[in-house]
């Protein structure tokens, strides 16, 4: 049952659309994007190449994509959101089959023109499907056993197969994403609760049961868990990336050492400088001050989203907004607090700064369903 | 949840009558109850959102705040484990008394490598085998082409070896500085100066420690950046110790010896002017301990500090010094040497089964070596007083000497201090010392009578000790003494013009189980010279020194120690700058 009650006339055609946008979110989008450029100039010494200018290109696609995504009215996607998933989880059943090796995992498709992550298609897909799914079940019924079930299979499925490939990062953020619209659609507390502290039961069991007969992890995952909760024990080693990015972090001060004059990412110190660590040159060349102002920034899109989102009548559409910027507040909360160390290093990228065409291309996609849901809201009726 | 029912009859009744579409109330009722349905539906999810809001604003919060925190912070830059020193690489040069270098330091590359930027690992591996041949070609290409991002693959390089590796021209392999420890004398005092390790290590420098001798005992002072590089100044000799040595180990080899030690020290000051022990080492290469058998067969063992052995009737001197302070005996006192003499389950026997008679003067006890004279001569002491008399000597603690194995060689003393044990001891026999602690007790009284302490440092200026024996005993001491060489138990001890006075002693090893060797002896030589004026205290021991140019293999120190005693002095004598003098009296004086 849907309460989608359209009202064509009061819904923009044609041209008018690209007025009706919501143009806050897309200008603070490119101000994101931008600093990410500048970021990847910087990282590669000055240079345009080999970062900045095809990261340009793809965010360029990636607009005209939004763009695209956003004139096509939001029924289209709530009625294609089953399809997108099904699409999404053949996808990743082919990257176990045909899928590329890239840096000891098994995450890509080379479609010849460019590598296709299927887990972050699956990350968008999982949002529509969830929100199309709780715009046609009856609000009355979202609490009962057998209809949170159904979602939680939904999420189950892409996950088990994201952590095969293994990719732990997209995984908590798809679990993290679905439980998060559970919640908004309006499941009972109590699921959550139960979920929340059978989670803490774990992690106390684990740590309780260590070096008694019945332990639950072997030694060495122990020993990961100790170099996440103290990094400088192992500097070389596991705690290599922590370490050095809270060097950068910390040599950065509050104003930074101005633009082109991190050395920690200069000297290559730090791995993955351009892609999930990016943060750290951010923040040793722009200081506090730089960090805080991304963050805000990002801050600002989410907001934007929210706000959307409760304007909007349409279940579907509102569910889907919030979902969208759950998903990217996902992305660099998990990001930022890596970099920081106050999570363990698991590869999530800093969204729309990060050097990497799936994650952009996808998550322009989903900030176009964003603004589909925008533009195609119901307005009220005269 | 209440249902207004779609169609109830009275209202479409009641509508027809007002002339009304019914279908219009129809609709109207299913907007309201769309309408209901979205208001519920919208306040639970205002609350959701209120939730979602509060955990963003906090997540926020959190990394602002962190964000906050750790640019407020100091960088603290990663140190390797847990250390808190820095590492200091500079340490301070050894040298002798007259400011030869015994260890210095040299600036060295070591050799890593970092996987991840090599281009060929196999080709590395290869050529690296090359250069090193003892490196495992196999091992290094798995280091290589593993997950391994960094490793060691030598500690020193030459030049010459770096040389060879730059030419690889493998970017993976990186060189780094380190200063490494050099002994340009080699095994020159090898046991004095102990030996070296990495202690520290980053890529960028070691920390050089001392592992042995006065390198750790003094690593302190040696690595102390607020001593600017002041070298350690040893009072050994370094012309002398080579001196010694090399007639040391002459003297192990003619012997037969499986080890020998000699010290020399300074008759007033305790300096000790060389020191060797055989087997010995180079300390540029130090060996690994033993893993089995006996430690005091390897060659880092110190025989002249860590060695405790019977050193035999060397201590007769001791006893026969100590009666003639306590005025018990004067040097002519005639002593009961009738053997063998029975002490209730024990038979105090002669060497060689001698018996000298009835009567023999203190002097003659000393000369002839009599076991018997000397154990009467300790029953007139006593066990206190004798006891009192070796401590005060240092005969029952460690040598104080500043050497990190100092401290560990604990003379071997009895439990308890029976009236059989004031006889054995009292001609060196059932306690054990170091030749150290002997050259010490011999330096105490025959130097005049005052007491010194080993050392290995350079002294500025002499201060006597306490006194242990007055200046008359001592002199009357070292004519006993130079009467053993010129007519007693020593006489291959004679140097022309250097006036040697010193006392044999020949101890059987002990078996490990209890008992003693008949075949194994340790035979020492204590010596002061010259005799007039006694300058050097000089201790030779040998261990299982067999003499073989007789018809009977002779093993007794007259035979063996003595001779080699005698040829370190006549080497060593001129270098310590003494003048050979003319011998006042007749030979057989």
């Amino acid at each position: 049952m849907s309460y989608l009650e359209y009202n064509i006339k009061h819904v923009p055609t044609g041209a008018s659309k690209i007025l009706h946008m919501n143009w806050a979110l897309t200008l603070l989008l490119i101000a994101v994007a931008g600093i990410g450029f500048v970021m990847l100039y910087s990282v590669a010494g000055g240079s345009l190449s080999p970062w900045a200018e095809p990261q340009m290109k793809r965010f360029a696609v990636g607009m005209v994509m939004m763009f695209t995504v956003a004139m096509v009215p939001i029924w289209f996607w709530r009625n294609v959101a089953g399809l997108a998933y099904g699409l999404s989880i053949l996808l990743l059943v082919l990257v176990e089959i045909i899928g590329v090796e890239g840096m000891g995992a098994q995450r890509w498709i080379d479609l010849g023109f460019m590598r296709l992550q299927p887990s972050e298609l699956t990350k968008i897909a999982l949002v529509m499907l969830l929100a199309a799914y709780y715009d046609w079940l009856d609000i009355g019924k979202a609490s009962r056993p057998f209809w949170v079930l159904v979602p939680v299979l939904l999420i189950v499925l892409p996950t088990l197969l994201v952590l095969r490939q293994p990719d732990l990062g997209t995984s908590i953020l798809l679990v993290t994403g679905g439980g998060l619209m559970m919640f908004l659609a309006g499941v009972h507390w109590a699921y959550f609760g139960a979920v929340v502290a059978a989670g803490a039961g774990m992690v106390a069991a684990v740590f309780q049961s260590r070096g008694t007969g019945w332990q639950l992890l072997k030694d060495y995952q122990y020993l990961r868990i100790d170099t996440f909760l103290r990094p400088e024990t192992d500097p070389l080693g596991s705690g290599y990336h922590i370490t050095q990015s809270k060097i950068a972090l910390g040599s950065g001060g509050w104003t930074g050492r101005g633009f082109m004059q991190g050395t920690q990412s200069r000297l290559n110190f730090l791995p993955e400088k351009h892609t999930d660590f990016i943060f750290t040159t951010l923040a040793e060349e722009f200081g506090f001050l730089g960090a805080i102002s991304l963050l805000g920034l990002y801050a600002l899109i989410v907001f934007f989203c929210v706000i959307s989102a409760v304007a909007n009548k349409d279940r579907f559409g509102s569910l889907l907004t919030l979902g969208v910027a759950a998903t990217f507040f996902l992305f660099f909360a998990v990001n930022m607090s890596m970099v920081m160390g106050l999570a363990p290093v698991v590869g999530v990228p800093l969204p729309l700064v990060s050097y990497g065409g799936s994650a952009m291309l996808v998550l322009l996609l989903a900030f176009g369903l964003a603004q589909s849901a925008h533009v195609h809201r119901p307005r009220g009726r005269s | 949840m209440t249902r207004t029912p779609l169609r109830p009859l009275a209202r479409i009744l009641e509508a027809r009558q007002k002339g009304e579409n019914p279908d219009a109330i129809e609709r109207e009722n299913i907007r309201l109850r769309h309408e209901d349905m979205r208001d519920r539906a919208r306040s639970r999810a205002e609350g959701r959102l209120l939730v979602l809001a509060l955990f963003f604003f906090c997540a926020f919060a959190v990394v602002g705040g962190r964000m906050g925190l750790m640019a407020a912070t100091e960088p603290a830059e990663p140190r390797a484990a847990t250390s808190t020193s820095r590492i200091v690489a500079q340490r301070a040069d050894i040298v002798d008394r007259q400011g030869r270098i015994l260890a210095t330091n040299l600036r060295t590359h070591s050799l890593y490598a970092q996987p991840p930027h090599m281009v060929d690992p196999e080709r590395a591996a290869r050529e690296l085998v090359g250069i090193f041949p003892d490196l495992d070609e196999n091992r290094l290409i798995k280091d290589f082409t593993g997950s391994r991002k960094f490793l060691w693959i030598k500690k020193k390089l030459s030049p010459e070896q770096q040389q060879l590796v730059h030419d690889i021209g493998e970017p993976g392999l990186l060189f780094g500085p380190r200063e490494m420890r050099l002994y340009p004398n080699g095994k020159l005092a090898a046991h004095i100066l102990g030996g070296y390790g990495f202690g520290l290590e980053s890529v960028y420098a070691a920390e050089v420690i001392g592992t042995a001798g006065v390198e750790k005992a003094f690593d302190d002072f040696l690595r102390d950046p607020a001593e600017q590089g002041r070298p350690l100044e040893l009072s050994i000799d370094l012309t002398v110790q080579a001196a010694v040595e090399r007639v040391l180990y002459g003297g192990m080899r003619l012997m037969n010896a499986k080890g020998a030690a000699a010290v020399l020290m300074d008759a007033h000051s305790g300096e000790i002017v060389a020191m060797a022990s055989l087997p010995d080492f180079d300390p540029n290469d130090r060996p690994v301990p033993l893993t089995e058998g006996d430690q005091a067969d390897s060659p880092l063992f110190n025989r002249a500090v860590q060695g405790v052995y019977e050193l035999g009737s060397t201590f007769k001197i001791l006893t026969a010094a100590q009666a003639m302070e306590l005025r018990l005996v004067n040097a002519f006192t005639e002593i009961d040497t009738n053997a063998p003499l029975v002490w209730g389950k024990y038979k105090i026997r002669e060497w060689g089964n001698h018996n000298y008679g009835p009567r023999l003067s203190v002097m003659d006890v000393v000369v002839k070596s009599s076991n018997v004279g000397t154990a009467n001569i300790a029953m007139m002491i006593g066990q206190k007083r004798q006891r009192e008399f070796f401590t005060e000597l240092g005969l029952f603690d460690p040598t104080p000497v500043e050497l990190v194995e100092a401290p560990g060689a604990k003379p071997l003393i009895p439990k308890r201090w029976s009236e059989i044990v004031t006889i054995t001891t009292s001609y060196g026999h059932g306690m054990s010392a170091s030749p150290l602690h002997l050259a010490t007790a011999y330096a105490s009284v025959l130097n005049g009578g005052t007491r010194v302490m080993p050392t290995l440092l350079k002294r500025q200026a002499v201060t006597p000790g306490e006194r242990v024996v007055s200046e008359e005993v001592s002199t009357i001491a070292r004519n006993m003494l130079r009467q053993v060489v010129t007519r007693g138990t020593a006489t291959f001890g004679e140097v022309p013009g250097y006036l040697v006075a010193g006392k044999t002693g020949t101890a059987e090893k002990p078996k490990p189980g209890g008992g003693y060797y008949n075949e194994k002896v340790i035979t020492t030589f204590a010596s002061v010279f010259p005799a007039d004026d006694p300058k050097y205290v000089l201790v030779v021991t040998l261990d299982e020194p067999v003499e073989t140019s007789g018809s009977k293999p002779r093993r007794t120190a007259g035979w063996t120690a003595v001779p080699v005693a005698a040829e370190v002095i006549r080497r060593t004598a001129p270098l310590l700058g003494l003048r050979p003098a003319i011998e006042p009296g007749a030979k057989d004086g």
